[in-house]
């Protein structure tokens, strides 16, 4: 039984079809890659899944319970964190008040106006610091941090938030070579403990990270299996074809 | 266990600034003792004008929501106590036929109508004078933040507000005296005894002094984080889990009743009410005041309505187009500091950051250079600079 499954998905966008039926399981602690062209509907699919595109055909089923159609904040508190493809962190905040205000806990009113920074946090936020190899940036406005830094601490957000379900759209986008590598290694320390999907455009990362990749074209599932499986998938060579060459 | 972070603060008490506030307080407590009647209730209005301003800014300069309804709620506040006052001014006097003012006698109401009524009863009016603005805001606030409205749209709806309730009240003459609004009421008076101006202005000052306080401890608590995160980007903090909508609605609700209670005051102080209080005009103001106080910074926007109103006040004796002189302010402040005159107060200053903290070696200069900037205790700070430098950077045996 998956963690999180998606039936026959379907999203429309004033008539345009984003995605036509797509169907995906992810177990428990499982890493999945998505990979596909552009405007396959990568993106789309997550925002499907954390409530920010409306969904007007099929089934989103978290912990045998159906979230379709639910709202952001609900599906977050479920337990789905999800970083998006541009840093996305707050700019004016610290890293350590932007992984702060991730933290897992009490999402009330009475309980923000209350709540203290108890030794408990500390020692969630300093891991998750650790984690993301940003603890000497911890009082540095996020504003003032590089690229592939900013992108470790979406990530740190979505480790604070300490989800079972790990969305992380293109985590490695505008990064260099060790960075990437970097965060191939934090990507896979996380699926120890969260189920993880992944979804990147970078081949020689998918190769670092992938045990099962996901192929999308068009709104719809084109092919499934191992780096290997894919590469030789006639269909997935048809459709790279001179596109980008899928094998790098 | 606990690891030092660096550059992470520990929530101390902000000793400095509970000083600088004390010392603030006594003056304007104190001083007002050598004016006149007129410029100690001048000077308590512009407190309450400044507390409306500190209430917008949580709204505003927090949250990111530009509303020029601020003056309705003030003015729902300000007839809750003016009925009160005017009741009880009726019923001390037989002149206008038992207890029914005159105006509404004149418009040929016969007895106090249901909902005004209960207004004459103390506890009520000061209920109300909290609840009518809040829940007024909390129903507004319900629909326009649940349903996803946002940015220029709110404004827009806040002006819409603004002009229907100023058209509302002017319309329903027998009931609110149109125009001419609440005039010729009671004073304020507790069991008997009729509050001395410097009184009520004592109740104005403490009264913006602890919207002052509320508002600083909000704003620094987790609460103040997830406010100016909404304001950067709301999408992102709702998949952080929280729901923006109640935040939204909590904050304008809240700042609506401080509203209230401004206004309740103000015609205390005022002796009179009328529409022109809720109409846009004076919302645009207390908009104003925010903007030239700085966004964002809860007591730049109370000096500058003090600041702002005395300079009115000048302008209105040399000409009648005082409107004029504070137009060009606004004008020179949004295009040469955008960011309010707070922004030309040294950053260092106000702030609760206790110097021998959570400073590593590498930025010893840069502390120093930040240290000198402030202009408080200059000396004592470069002393402990210097002292903790040398022990820093004594030979370790």
């Amino acid at each position: 039984m998956s963690l999180l499954s998606i039936q026959d998905l379907q999203v429309e966008f004033s008539g345009f079809k984003a995605l036509k039926g797509v169907n995906l399981g992810i177990g428990d602690r499982e890493l999945v890659t998505i990979i596909g062209p552009n405007g396959a509907g990568k993106s789309t699919l997550l925002d499907a899944i954390v409530g920010k595109s409306p969904v007007s055909k099929g089934k989103i089923t978290y912990q045998e319970r159906d979230i379709t159609n639910y709202k952001p904040h609900e599906i977050a508190r479920m337990g789905i964190g999800r970083k998006f493809q541009n840093p996305n962190i707050y700019n004016d905040l610290t890293v350590f008040e932007n992984l702060l205000l991730a933290l897992k806990g009490s999402h009330g009113i009475f309980a923000a106006i209350t709540s203290k920074l108890t030794r408990l946090k500390r020692h969630k936020i300093t891991s998750v610091l650790e984690q993301i190899g940003l603890i000497e940036y911890a009082g540095t406005k996020a504003a003032s941090l590089s690229h592939g830094q900013k992108q470790w601490v979406e990530i740190g957000m979505v480790l604070a938030q300490d989800p079972s379900v790990v969305l992380l759209d293109e985590p490695t986008a505008g990064m260099t070579p060790e960075e990437t590598h970097a965060t191939g290694e934090i990507i896979q320390a996380m699926s120890e403990f969260h189920s993880v999907v992944v979804i990147e455009h970078d081949m020689e990362f998918v190769k670092q990270i992938a045990q099962r990749i996901v192929v999308l074209h068009q709104g719809q599932n084109l092919a499934e299996g191992t780096v290997e499986q894919v590469q030789n998938h006639p269909k997935v060579m048809e459709v790279y074809l001179g596109r980008e060459r899928i094998a790098a | 266990m606990t690891q030092v972070l660096p550059g992470v603060q520990e929530s101390a008490f902000p000793r400095k600034l509970a000083l600088m506030a004390g010392i603030g307080f006594l003056i304007f407590a104190v001083f007002p003792l050598l004016f006149g009647e007129f410029q100690i209730s001048f000077l308590g209005k512009l407190f309450l004008f400044g507390s409306l301003a500190i209430a917008l800014d949580l709204v505003w300069g927090f949250t990111g929501i530009l509303s020029f309804a601020q003056g309705v709620f003030f003015s729902l506040g300000g007839y809750a106590m003016g009925y009160y006052l005017k009741l009880n001014l009726t019923a001390g006097s037989s002149d206008y036929g038992g207890n029914l003012p005159e105006f509404m006698v004149s418009n040929g109401l016969e007895q106090l109508p249901w909902f005004i009524a209960p207004l004459q009863y103390f506890p009520i009016a000061m209920v109300a004078m909290v609840l009518v603005p809040a829940g007024f805001a909390y129903l507004i606030g319900w629909f326009i933040f649940t349903s996803r409205v946002s940015g220029v749209y709110i404004t827009i709806i806040s002006l819409a507000i603004a002009s229907a309730l100023n058209t509302f009240f002017v319309s329903q003459q027998a009931y609110t005296n149109g125009t001419n609004g609440l005039s010729d009421i009671a004073p304020l008076s507790f069991f008997g005894a009729k509050i001395p101006p410097i009184g009520l202005y004592w109740m104005c000052l403490v009264f913006t002094t602890a919207v002052l306080i509320g508002a600083w401890w909000l704003t620094k608590s987790n609460l103040g984080l997830i406010l100016r995160s909404i304001k950067e980007n709301e999408a992102r903090v709702s998949f952080l889990g929280y729901n923006i909508a109640s935040y939204k609605i909590f904050i304008w609700t809240l700042s609506a009743g401080i509203a209230g209670i401004a206004g309740g005051l103000f015609v205390a102080l005022n002796q009179f009410i009328s529409p022109v209080y809720m109409a846009v005009p004076f919302g645009t103001q207390v908009v104003i005041w925010v903007a030239i106080g700085g966004r964002g910074t809860l007591i730049g926007p109370l000096a500058a309505a003090l600041i702002l109103g005395q300079v009115q006040n000048y302008a209105e004796q040399i000409t009648q187009d005082w409107q004029l002189i504070i137009g060009v302010l606004l004008l020179i402040v949004v295009l040469f500091i955008p960011n309010g005159l707070m922004s030309l107060v040294p950053k260092q200053f106000g702030q609760a950051k206790s110097p021998s903290k959570s400073n590593s070696s590498h930025s010893d200069a840069g502390y120093l250079q930040a240290q000198l900037v402030d202009w408080i205790t200059p000396l004592q700070k470069l002393i402990k600079t210097t002292l903790t430098i040398v022990r820093n950077n004594r030979p370790r045996c």
